[in-house]
């Protein structure tokens, strides 16, 4: 018991993917399998926020504003210049990286909350652009010279960008499954990314300054550079996972950028566990599902979600995965204490 | 000269209800660290609260006002026994209630939706409370009756909040535990009281401010997530915590926006003020009123 808990993330790790590989092939129901490469998109965001966030602690609400911008920049690539959806991604994430590094040049030196406020107010500031952004576009007269669409399609979204391809590969039947192996490629890099980082110099240098900040400081540990290294190394993949979510839909829209979407994913972060290597992948299984099981009550799904947030907030505020951990410490000592006695 | 005239008159109603909107989150901040993001929803309610209590209960609009502004009131203290009652000894206090008062918030505000489709049938309502365009020409630009009794509805409370925090008993002990609230407590104020207060304070005016934002637009159960955001935008440039400086910058904002707006085109009034409080960030972090903080620091 206590080898396993010394290697319990490989352990967990090569489990979850072996499932997860031979998903597809298990009879699945098609709608299933869809909303699962769904999860695995919105996990690798939120994997990305928790090393944003969890780990580097900065309090960055522009996480769900960097995923639209992947996902726009993948279709305006698409769209406007026919580029090939698996080249725009790169792009797309490089992109994400130069946004996130404007975001944080701009907000990192300031104190936890401002930074919080500003980026909650840069994705508003998107939303809005966008929204009402009307007037028509000379590149879509191109496109179609019957139809007005604006630039970024305004309050009515973007279509026809093309898609990851495998319709063609595949055939009609079987794209799905082209596409869930993707995300999933998608997620396993997020989270081998995820470790990496936690167990680099990076994040050597956060515990450090987690633990002692006088001391990391005076050890010439600089937090800007290294939070803002983790805020633009983050952003690539969430801006990726924006392009991957396009190429998959097949259409973006404002609601991307909407605070449902922001309620969604920080639910996900705080049920599973703010900080957690496994809490973003706990909370996005968790949620999707109780997502598709109370589907008929999806009036109430925000008012659902909102006060999830709340209770873990006021209870739990280290989500599943640190209740999880508590409990082993508290059995260990229980354990222990018998083996003494 | 009429462009001139235009900026100030709707500069003036801007600055007014971010005014009230940022006075109430300046107060709160200071008295225990706390960002309510469920501030907008209550924006939403003070509007609707007059809606519900004129048309469903039929109030008399000058009675209406005023009730509307009790319950926004309660509906500070709603949020602080929802909430930061429960958090206030937790480690990341300020971290984990912005996080919490998110989701009450949005659990309100699509409650609000669904109540909303029962109680009335569609959903943008005319404010009874607006006098509608009725207006007089100063220098060839019209000047809604509207609009005047706005400005001066923001500046009478905003007097009156000045005089029950200088003059009153209760005002000096907000203000001891903003300076030090284990002081405080020691010199026998009882701190929770002045939580909820404050809160409830914060709040009916916040139900205020959406008042006068839904009377010169319409009553809409989105409305208070944008007001909202404008009114974190004053707070920030400002400083965390100051009050005659979260003022000034109300009425900065409020005049930029109305410039931009009227100079180049509606849409880019957010952005313009969002990128002038970015810049005076990265000019004086600690915002452009920082030094004479009123924050527990």
């Amino acid at each position: 018991m206590a080898l396993f808990w010394k290697h319990r993330d490989f352990v967990i790790f090569a489990i979850l993917l072996g499932v997860a590989l031979a998903f597809p092939f298990m009879g699945i129901p098609r709608f299933i399998l869809a909303a699962v490469l769904i999860m695995y998109c919105y996990a690798t965001v939120v994997s990305q926020w928790n090393l944003v966030f969890g780990l580097a602690g900065i309090f960055s609400l522009a996480q769900v504003a960097i995923f639209a911008f992947g996902a726009y920049s993948t279709a305006l690539l698409g769209r406007y210049l026919e580029m090939n959806l698996w080249y725009s991604f790169p792009i797309a994430g490089l992109g994400g990286i130069l946004f996130s590094f404007l975001i944080g040049l701009a907000c990192l030196r300031l104190r936890g909350i401002y930074v919080a406020l500003l980026t909650l107010a840069v994705s508003q500031m998107m939303f809005v652009l966008i929204q009402t952004d009307a007037a028509c576009s000379a590149l879509n007269k191109a496109i179609n010279p019957m139809s007005c669409v604006s630039f970024t399609g305004g309050s009515q979204g973007l279509g026809d960008f093309g898609s990851f391809g495998w319709r063609a590969v595949l055939g009609g039947r079987n794209w799905m499954t082209g596409d869930y192996y993707t995300m999933l490629g998608l997620l396993v890099i997020g989270l081998i990314v995820t470790y990496l980082i936690t167990q680099s110099r990076m994040g050597l240098a956060f515990r450090a300054l987690r633990d002692n900040e006088e001391l990391a400081r005076s050890r010439g540990i600089s937090q800007y550079k290294y939070q803002l290294l983790v805020f633009g190394a983050s952003a690539f993949l969430t801006a990726a996972a924006g392009g991957f979510y396009a190429a998959h839909f097949g259409a973006v829209g404002i609601n991307l950028f909407g605070f449902p979407l922001l309620l969604f994913l920080i639910s996900m972060l705080v049920v599973g566990g703010i900080g957690r290597l496994w809490g973003p992948l706990l909370g996005a299984a968790l949620l999707m599902s109780a997502d598709e099981v109370f589907k008929e009550f999806s009036d109430w799904r925000n008012v659902g979600l909102g006060i999830v947030v709340l209770l873990f907030m006021i209870f739990l505020p280290d989500g599943l995965a640190g209740g999880i951990d508590k409990l082993h410490k508290l059995a260990v000592r229980v354990f222990t204490r018998a083996r003494t006695a | 000269m009429d462009f001139f005239v235009q900026i100030i008159v709707s500069g003036l109603t801007f600055s007014a209800m971010y005014a009230l909107a940022a006075v109430g989150l300046v107060l709160v901040w200071g008295a225990f660290n706390m960002l309510n993001m469920a501030h907008g929803i209550i924006m939403t309610l003070g509007a609707y609260f007059v809606l519900m209590w004129a048309e469903l209960a039929g109030l008399p609009l000058i009675l209406a006002a005023p009730v509307a502004m009790i319950c926004g009131g309660l509906m500070g203290a709603f949020v602080y026994f929802a909430s930061a009652h429960w958090m206030i000894k937790q480690r990341d206090f300020e971290t984990t209630i912005i996080i919490a008062t998110f989701g009450l918030g949005m659990a309100m505000e699509a409650g609000l939706l669904k109540l909303l489709a029962e109680l009335f049938h569609s959903s943008p309502y005319a404010q009874p409370l607006s006098m509608g365009a009725d207006s007089f020409l100063v220098a060839g630009v019209p000047v809604s009756y509207q609009r005047i009794i706005i400005w001066g509805a923001a500046l009478i409370l905003i007097l009156i909040l000045a005089a029950f925090l200088k003059r009153t008993s209760f005002g000096r002990a907000i203000r001891a535990v903003a300076q030090n609230s284990d002081a405080a407590r020691l010199m026998g104020v009882r701190v929770r009281n002045v939580y909820i207060a404050v809160l409830a304070l914060a709040s009916a005016l916040a139900g205020v401010s959406g008042i006068m934002l839904s009377s010169f637009k319409e009553v809409h159960p989105l409305m208070g997530g944008a007001l909202m955001l404008k009114a974190f935008i004053v707070i920030v440039l400002a400083g965390l915590g100051n009050l005659t400086g979260a003022l000034y910058a109300a009425l900065l904002i409020g005049m930029v926006e109305a410039t931009v707006k009227v100079l180049i085109a509606d849409q880019y009034g957010f952005t313009a003020i969002l990128i002038l409080v970015i810049l005076a960030l990265i000019w004086k972090p600690a915002g452009i009123f920082g030094r004479s903080t009123v924050a527990r620091q």
